[in-house]
């Protein structure tokens, strides 16, 4: 009797033993899925263009002007909205010499013939859409002042404009 | 001896019936975590609580047993050519639920174990958010990649 309950016990032991030892462990995965649309890309397409400026006669190019006005062509995922932001010089320069510039405008149209395009104010930005196709064309136009002094030379500044989604 | 012997080999066999009494723990991958459309560099969130894009696994498991739950989470998303995008998550970027309702979770970490606890019945759900991190020059395609949860019984 005192040999079965020792025995029996020890099976007790076995089995509990072997239940601790098989922790129950289990996994599954999932998926992470995106799908990345087009990135923007911006390209200088046109300069803004003054011509020849006399001392002491304002020169204006109109943002409408598709021949001399400044045009970015811009392309990304088709009909999503888009931020457009200007860094605008205030004078251009040759040299040392510098001559003001400023009354910047815009206009932004989804094709390149700007019909159906909505003017904008630059300085404040703009916020439209890409075409159905992607597309965006932004043009500038802006005013030089030179002086009745100012020094001959060909005058250049930079003007960026930065589109984000 | 004989029949301790016999006393033995019976209760080591049916050591294994009672073993399987216990239900078998199973995980099972419910819903991926689709962050959908994603545009260059803007981040893109998808929140736990979200029914439609979040990850979900459901568990089955002992009755009212406490389950330690870890993930492996990828750092990244694999598209095409190799290009990779940025995913990150934070705390409370996942979710328990005994009642396996999406409405009713307990937010916890997925970047570190979490202890919880089997309904009556022995299910759980859990569900996972996270954040995608595209670049500005994101290179645009399919994006994926894999999150896989793991689960233990405690003792």
């Amino acid at each position: 009797m005192r040999t079965v309950t020792r025995l029996t016990l020890a099976v007790v032991a076995l089995v509990v033993t072997s239940t601790v030892a098989q922790a129950q462990t289990n996994n599954a995965s999932i998926t992470a899925t995106a799908s990345v649309q087009t990135p923007i890309n911006v390209v200088g397409a046109q300069q803004l263009n003054f011509g020849n400026v006399f001392p002491g006669v304002n020169k204006a190019v109109a943002a409408t002007d598709l021949a001399n006005g400044g045009r970015f062509d811009v392309t990304g995922q088709g009909s999503t909205p888009v931020t457009l932001s200007f860094t605008l010089p205030a004078t251009l320069s040759s040299g040392g010499n510098t001559m003001p510039i400023g009354s910047f405008s815009g206009v932004h149209a989804l094709l390149n013939t700007q019909a159906g395009g909505l003017a904008f104010t630059p300085s404040a930005g703009a916020t439209t859409n890409l075409s159905a196709g992607g597309l965006l064309f932004v043009w500038l136009g802006a005013q030089v002042q030179p002086a009745t002094n100012q020094a001959a030379g060909t005058y250049t500044a930079s003007v960026t404009m930065t589109v984000v989604y | 001896m004989k029949r301790e012997s016999f006393i033995l080999i019976a209760a080591l066999l049916l050591g294994v019936p009672l073993l399987a009494q216990s239900r078998p723990l199973t995980v099972t991958g419910v819903r991926g975590l689709t962050f959908g459309a994603v545009l260059p560099g803007v981040p893109r969130i998808i929140l736990r609580t979200d029914p439609a894009n979040s990850g979900q696994f459901d568990i089955r498991g002992p009755n009212r047993k406490q389950v330690l739950l870890s993930f492996v989470l990828p750092a990244a998303m694999i598209g095409p050519g190799g290009a990779l995008m940025p995913l990150s998550f934070r705390a409370g970027d996942a979710g328990y639920s005994q009642s396996q309702l999406i409405g009713s979770q307990v937010g916890f970490d997925p970047r570190q174990s979490f202890t919880a606890t089997l309904s009556n019945n022995g299910r759980g759900s859990v569900f996972v958010g996270g954040r995608a991190n595209p670049a500005t020059n994101q290179r645009a395609g399919a994006y994926t990649a894999t999150i896989t949860l793991t689960v233990t019984v405690l003792p």
